[in-house]
């Protein structure tokens, strides 16, 4: 399932998938996978992604 | 055709002093930096099942290889025959790791690597094509060490071939 949230969230902030990718350490296509819901990251990159995007977990992957 | 004990003894400590010498340099640039091969968890997962699938692709040629020799006789030497093998299976393991973008490191420079691949591949392809028109890749029927240039120059080419295909394939995905 694609992750709209972390996309959004991404766009807010004015940050292309490789300046998130560079600040969390993975690889654009690993930012990537993860919006188009190819790859489930682990705990540790979630928690990267959300100090990165200013977001909580529940907000970015949490699913209702 | 057979050597001398001298011979053998000489070729395996040139062997040996060319793997350490080789050991050495590729430590020395892992340890300046020069090298860094630092891959993400999607990235070491995706190796994961690519090393997976060449392991497997090595066991059937090498299985295929043994067998063909036993049933057809000696077609060609078993280094070549191994050479063969090997290249069979990192040519499924780079395959596999392009097409899931798990190839490249997060330090290193697609252009950098690519042009590196075309140079050792033309290189390679010219050795071998040389000694193919000096009449050192067949003797008697039987391949010899003298095909293995063009077996590495045919599987660089692979890998960059690709590569590239690859490369397109999702520029034009992201047009789309």
């Amino acid at each position: 399932m694609k992750n709209l949230r972390l996309k959004s969230a991404r766009a807010a902030l004015d940050m292309s998938q490789q300046q998130l990718a560079d600040a969390v350490g993975v690889s654009r296509q690993t930012i990537n996978a993860i919006e188009k819901g190819d790859y489930n990251p682990t705990i540790k990159l979630c928690l990267a992604i959300c100090k990165a995007l200013g977001k909580t977990l529940d907000e970015l992957f949490w699913e209702e | 055709m057979e050597h001398s004990l001298g011979y053998n003894l000489g070729m395996l400590m040139a062997v040996l002093v060319g793997a350490l010498v080789g050991v050495g340099i590729v430590a020395l640039l892992f340890k300046l930096k020069v090298m860094d091969l630092t891959f993400d968890e999607r990235q070491e997962r995706a190796r994961g099942q690519a090393y997976k699938y060449g392991f497997w692709t090595l066991m059937t040629c090498l299985l295929l290889y043994g067998f063909s020799d036993m049933v057809l006789g000696r077609w060609c030497d078993v280094l070549t025959g191994v050479m063969l093998c090997v290249a069979a299976a990192l040519i499924v393991f780079g395959s596999v790791c392009i097409v899931k973008d798990a190839y490249l490191s997060l330090k290193e420079k697609p252009r950098t690597i690519m042009t590196l691949l075309t140079v050792i591949a033309l290189l390679n392809l010219s050795i071998g094509a040389m000694n193919l028109k000096n009449g050192r890749v067949v003797k008697d029927g039987v391949l010899t060490y003298g095909a293995v240039n063009g077996i590495c120059g045919v599987l660089m080419l692979t890998i960059l071939v690709v590569y590239v295909v690859n490369y397109l394939l999702a520029k034009r995905e992201a047009g789309e």
